[in-house]
C-alpha cells in the first residue's frame, strides 16, 4: 500500500511537471516587423509634427500611405509632402491657436482628436460626388485632396482654391463641435426648433432650399445632432457676415428666426459649458482664413 | 493496483517521452520576414545608378520609371508622363513593409501616383479610378540584377531592372523630356494637325491619356487611315505598328523638338525629316458634309445642339456659354420657319421641368460653297437677343465670312471647323 502512495505521488510529480511545460517563443520575440507602427527615418516634416502637435497636444498626424486608415474598395493617393506642412500649419493656426486663444491650452489638451490621416487626391464616391473630409467617433480625422491645397502666395494659387481651404476648416470645425457637444449636451430646446423637418433625404435638398427650411445647410437637415455642428462650424468659418446676409435674404420669416434661435443658443451653449466667447471666436476663425486665402 | 499503478505511470512517461517539437522552419516567422525584408532593403540600394522600370496601367499605354532608393526611406525618380517628370528629379518617400506578403509602398506622392491618381484632370483617366495603376507593391521575386512587384490594388506588374549610367545620363541629359516634347503635338491650337514628311502629307491626331495617334493621308484617290499606340524612349517615340503608305514606313520619329514661337514639332523618322503643324484646312475636304449636316435635321424636322459651345484657341467653351444661369446647349435649328434657320442658347425652365427659348437668331439657310464650306449669315432675331456676353459673342463667331468646314465624326455628330484658321470650332450633336 504504501508503494502505491509512493507510486501515486510520482505519477502526480510527473503530471506536474509535464503541465509546467512551457513552450519558449523560438526566436527573438524583441523584433517583431511593425509592431508599434511603422517606422522610417525621420525628416522635417516628421520633426515638426512632433514639436507642434504631437507634444503640445497629444496629436498623430499620419501623413505617409495606410490603404487601412481608408475604405479598401476606393482608390485614393497619398500626399504630396510639399503640402503637409501647410495644411498642418494652416490647421494649427486658425483651428488649434484660435480655441486656445479663447480658452487656454489644458482646454485643447483634454478635448482634440488624436488623430489626423492626410490624402493627395479627393475619396470619389459611387455617384459621382467626392468626399473632402471624414470623421470616426471623435477621434480621428480624415482630410482629402491635399494636392490641391493652396494658399495665398502659393505657385498656381487662384481664388477657387479658397473652397477647398474652408471645406478643410468646416470638416474640422464640424467634428470639434460633435466632440463638444459629445462631452457636454446641448440644451434640449434645440432639438424642438426644428422638429419634423429632419430627414434621411438631405442629399437630395440644395443648401438654398435648406436655408428656406430653417437650416444652415442641407447636411444640417439630416440630424439635430448634425444641425448643432453644422450651426457652429459653418458660422465660424464663413464669418458672422456672412451669416446675417444669409439669414436677411431668406424669403420665409419663420425660416429666419428658427435660424436666429439656434445661432442664440449655439452662442450661450459656447458661453455657458465652455465659457468661450463665441463671437470673439467666429471673428478670430475667419480672420485666419482670410488671411489665407485674400 | 501496483500494476495499474505503474502502467498508467509507464504510458504517462511514454506519451511525454514521445513528444517531439521540430518546426518546420529554422527560424521563427518574425525572423525570416526581417530577413526577407532586410534582403530587400539590401537589393534596393544596391545599384548606385538606380533602377529603370516599365509600367502598363489598367487603361493601356506603357510608361517607363526611372527610381533610385537610398537607406533613409528616400527615392529619387523620373517619369516619362510628361515633359515635367521627365526633366527634373522629383524626391519622395518609400518604406518596405510585412503586410500579408512583403510590400513596397511608395508612401509619399511621386511621379509614380500620377497614373494612379483619381482624379482625372491629372492623368486624363476617369474619375475615381485613373488610369489603373499601382503605388503599393508585394514583392514577388528578387533576382541578382531585377525585382518583380505586383501592385496591390489593380495588379500592375512592375519590374525593376538595374539601370546603367548610361541609362540614367539619359534622363540627366534631358534625352527623355526632348522626345517627351513630342506631346505638344496635341496643344497645338488648330483642329488640323499636318505631318509633313518627305513632301508626303499626314493628318495626324495624338490622344496622350491613351498614349495613340492616329494618321490620315491621301493615296491613290482615297483617304487611309491608321491607328496605333505609341510609347517613348530615350531616343524618341516607337509606333507599336509601323504606318505603311507605299514605299514610305513609319515606325517612329527621333531628334524630336518642339519650336514654341512656330506651335511646331520636327522630328526625323528613319533617315527622312519632318514636321508636324497645324492647318487650316482639312487634307481632303468633304465637299458634301456641310449639306448632310444640314440636311439631316431638316429631314427630321430636328434640331443640331452643342454642350460644351465654341471652343477657341486651345480654351474649352472660350465664350463661357455655359456660365448663362440655367443654359442647357446652344442650338442650330435648321429651317426653324421657311427660309430661315434658328441659332440659340436653350434654357431649363424655371419650373426645372423643360426647356424654353429666351430669345434667338434667325440665320439664312447656309451657303454652301463649291469647296466645301457653309457660310452663315443673320436675317433677324427672336426676342431681344443680348449685344453682349457669351450669346453674342457666339452670334458673332457663327457669322464669320469664312464660314466652316465639316467633319463628320459619327452618325450623329460633327464638328465645325472655322475656316478662318482651324482654331475655333464647335461639336454638334444630334
Amino acid at each position: 500500500m504504501k508503494s502505491l502512495q509512493t507510486l501515486l505521488i510520482a505519477f502526480l510529480f510527473v503530471a506536474g511537471m509535464l503541465s509546467c511545460r512551457k513552450d519558449d517563443i523560438s526566436g527573438n520575440a524583441d523584433d517583431i516587423p511593425g509592431l508599434g507602427g511603422d517606422t522610417w527615418v525621420k525628416g522635417l516634416i516628421d520633426d515638426w509634427i512632433f514639436s507642434n502637435l504631437t507634444v503640445p497636444y497629444n496629436v498623430a498626424v499620419k501623413y505617409k500611405w495606410d490603404q487601412s486608415e481608408m475604405e479598401f474598395n476606393k482608390i485614393i493617393v497619398p500626399p504630396d509632402e510639399d503640402k503637409v506642412l501647410p495644411v498642418l500649419s494652416a490647421v494649427k493656426q486658425v483651428w488649434i491657436d484660435n480655441y486656445v486663444a479663447e480658452t487656454n491650452e489644458l482646454f485643447m489638451k483634454k478635448y482634440c482628436p488624436k488623430f489626423f490621416v492626410l490624402a493627395g487626391s479627393a475619396s470619389w464616391n459611387m455617384d459621382g460626388t467626392i468626399t473632402l473630409g471624414q470623421a470616426e467617433g471623435g477621434r480621428k480625422i480624415l482630410l482629402y485632396q491635399l494636392n490641391d491645397f493652396r494658399v495665398k502666395g502659393m505657385d498656381g494659387y487662384q481664388p477657387e482654391d479658397s473652397f477647398n481651404v474652408k471645406q478643410m476648416f468646416h470638416t474640422i470645425e464640424h467634428e470639434f463641435a460633435h466632440i463638444l457637444h459629445q462631452n457636454v449636451m446641448y440644451p434640449q430646446e434645440f432639438k424642438q426648433i426644428s422638429v419634423g423637418n429632419y430627414t434621411s433625404n438631405w442629399n437630395n435638398v440644395s443648401d438654398e432650399a435648406a436655408n428656406e427650411l430653417g437650416f444652415i445647410s442641407a447636411y444640417a437637415m439630416s440630424f439635430p445632432d448634425e444641425d448643432f455642428v453644422e450651426m457652429a462650424s459653418m458660422m465660424l468659418v464663413e464669418g458672422r457676415d456672412w451669416f446675417n446676409t444669409m439669414v436677411n435674404s431668406i424669403a420665409d420669416e419663420d425660416a429666419q428666426s428658427k435660424l436666429r434661435q439656434k445661432e442664440a443658443m449655439v452662442v450661450n451653449y459656447f458661453k455657458d459649458v465652455w465659457n468661450i466667447n463665441f463671437y470673439s471666436l467666429q471673428t478670430r476663425t475667419r480672420a485666419s482664413i482670410t488671411a489665407l486665402v485674400k | 493496483m501496483k500494476k495499474i499503478a505503474l502502467f498508467i505511470l509507464s504510458v504517462t512517461l511514454c506519451l511525454a517521452a514521445c513528444r517531439k517539437d521540430e518546426p518546420v522552419f529554422d527560424q521563427s516567422p518574425d525572423e525570416r520576414i526581417n530577413k526577407t525584408l532586410s534582403d530587400y532593403q539590401a537589393a534596393l540600394v544596391s545599384s548606385p545608378t538606380g533602377w529603370k522600370a516599365t509600367i502598363v496601367p489598367g487603361r493601356g499605354g506603357i510608361y517607363h520609371f526611372y527610381f533610385r532608393f537610398n537607406n533613409e526611406n528616400r527615392v529619387f525618380m523620373y517619369a516619362d508622363f510628361d515633359t515635367v517628370t521627365a526633366k527634373y528629379q522629383k524626391e519622395s518617400s518609400y518604406r518596405l513593409k510585412a503586410l500579408q506578403q512583403p510590400t513596397l509602398i511608395f508612401d509619399t506622392y511621386s511621379y509614380l501616383h500620377l497614373l494612379a491618381d483619381p482624379d482625372a484632370a491629372v492623368n486624363g483617366g476617369s474619375y475615381g479610378s485613373g488610369l489603373l495603376s499601382d503605388f503599393e507593391f508585394s514583392l514577388d521575386t528578387l533576382y541578382a540584377d531585377s525585382i518583380i512587384l505586383s501592385g496591390k490594388m489593380n495588379n500592375t506588374k512592375l519590374k525593376l531592372e538595374k539601370a546603367s549610367q548610361q541609362e540614367l545620363d539619359e534622363w540627366q541629359n534631358g534625352e527623355w523630356a526632348d522626345a517627351l516634347s513630342f506631346i505638344n503635338v496635341a496643344g497645338i491650337k488648330n483642329y488640323f494637325k499636318r505631318l509633313t514628311l518627305n513632301g508626303v502629307e499626314y493628318e495626324v491626331s495624338v490622344d496622350p491619356a491613351s498614349r495613340t495617334i492616329n494618321f490620315q493621308w491621301f493615296s491613290g484617290g482615297t483617304v487611309k487611315q491608321f491607328s496605333t499606340s505609341y510609347y517613348f524612349n530615350a531616343g524618341g517615340i516607337v509606333l507599336e505598328s509601323p504606318v505603311i503608305n507605299g514605299s514610305q514606313t513609319i515606325s517612329g520619329f527621333s531628334d524630336v523638338s518642339w519650336n514654341e514661337v512656330n506651335q511646331s514639332v520636327s522630328l526625323k523618322s528613319g533617315n527622312s525629316t519632318g514636321v508636324i503643324a497645324g492647318a487650316v484646312k482639312p487634307l481632303k475636304t468633304d465637299i458634301n458634309a456641310p449639306r448632310r449636316w444640314w440636311q439631316t435635321a431638316v429631314s427630321d424636322e430636328a434640331y443640331w445642339q452643342s454642350f460644351a459651345g465654341f471652343h477657341a484657341n486651345g480654351v474649352d467653351d472660350a465664350f463661357g456659354i455655359n456660365t448663362l444661369g440655367k443654359f442647357y446647349s446652344l442650338i442650330l435649328w435648321p429651317e426653324y420657319e421657311a427660309g430661315n434657320d434658328l441659332f440659340a442658347p436653350v434654357f431649363i425652365n424655371a419650373a426645372g421641368t423643360g426647356l424654353e427659348l429666351r430669345y434667338g437668331a434667325a440665320t439664312s439657310t447656309p451657303e454652301f460653297t463649291a469647296d466645301g464650306r457653309a457660310v452663315f449669315s443673320i436675317l433677324g432675331t427672336y426676342g431681344t437677343y443680348p449685344n453682349t456676353g457669351p450669346a453674342a459673342q457666339s452670334l458673332i463667331q457663327l457669322l464669320i465670312p469664312q464660314g466652316y468646314y465639316f467633319i463628320q465624326t459619327s452618325a450623329t455628330s460633327y464638328d465645325m471647323v472655322s475656316a478662318l484658321d482651324a482654331k475655333t470650332w464647335i461639336t454638334w450633336n444630334y
